[in-house]
């Protein structure tokens, strides 16, 4: 089994977090976003 | 040399007990506060006393205590408050949706931010919220992710390993809640937002503050794990 070398491993895991971040944020504005919209849409 | 080894120890040891009671000095302070904040209702009471508790815990940091770092105290914490808040007003959904606090509070809130508390209360068989899908998350987190995730941040504020590996476990737990329910607000919208005072940024403004589990998720994978003991 071969391992990663530490300073490898700790980038791969804050890429991986950033990644994470990204996309859990970004569903966070999606839903937003949905939600702002439909409101200029109905009469709320 | 023997004498200078112990005159090291006991200085060793005096600092750790000073560093101890000035940790549960600002905890006393700071554990009361945190749990007045949770009722919502008292929270402008636990705030001075948890703002006390940490101005105690900063000073004794300067003073070169050996205290738990200022993150780990905010986070521990947000996570009491984060599940307090939702258990408190949650669990009077469940089990007191009669009483007068709720029939003021709870609908008054709804009126404002979210007719998910206001449209049909207290009609439906269970009493309480009438928004499709609200009770299953009330009954499937109030009980487990929640009693996990205060129990988690009490060994987290411990520097317990446990508290962290379990902080992680219901962070991740938290995510699943979050997309869950904003997913629910999202489609019951028409439903949850409508003939309200302040649709959608009024629910947003209010709740964004119950994302501490995504705040707190790329610290606790990151930290150096040697800070907690067994």
């Amino acid at each position: 089994m071969s391992q990663k070398p530490t300073v490898d491993h700790d980038r791969r895991r804050r890429r991986a977090l950033g990644v994470f971040q990204i996309l859990i944020y970004g569903y966070l504005l999606t839903m937003w976003g949905i939600q702002l919209y439909m409101y200029s849409q109905r009469d709320w | 040399m023997n004498q200078s080894l112990s005159n090291a120890s006991n200085v060793y040891d005096d600092h750790q007990n000073k560093s101890r009671d000035a940790q549960r000095k600002a905890d006393r302070w700071m554990l009361p506060g945190a749990i007045l904040m949770t009722t919502a209702v008292l929270g402008p009471i636990g705030f001075p006393l948890f703002l006390k508790g940490m101005a105690m815990q900063r000073r004794a940091l300067l003073d070169g205590m050996s205290v738990r770092p200022m993150i780990c105290t905010l986070l521990g914490y947000l996570v009491i408050m984060d599940s307090g808040l939702n258990s408190i007003g949650w669990s009077l959904d469940i089990f007191a949706h009669h009483s007068l606090i709720s029939r003021t509070l709870v609908t008054a809130w709804g009126n404002m931010f979210d007719a998910g508390y206001f449209w049909h209360y207290n009609e439906l068989w269970a009493g309480g919220a009438g928004a499709p899908g609200e009770k299953s998350w009330e009954y499937s987190l109030v009980p487990t992710v929640f009693c996990m995730r205060l129990a988690a941040a009490i060994g987290f504020l411990q520097m317990k390993r446990w508290g962290h590996q379990w902080l992680i476990v219901t962070c991740w737990f938290g995510v699943i809640y979050w997309v869950g329910y904003v997913a629910n607000m999202t489609i019951f919208a028409d439903l949850r937002y409508a003939n309200i005072v302040f649709p959608v940024w009024g629910w947003w403004l209010y709740d964004i503050f119950y994302i501490t589990p995504f705040l707190a998720i790329p610290y606790l994978h990151t930290v150096n794990r040697e800070i907690f003991s067994d």
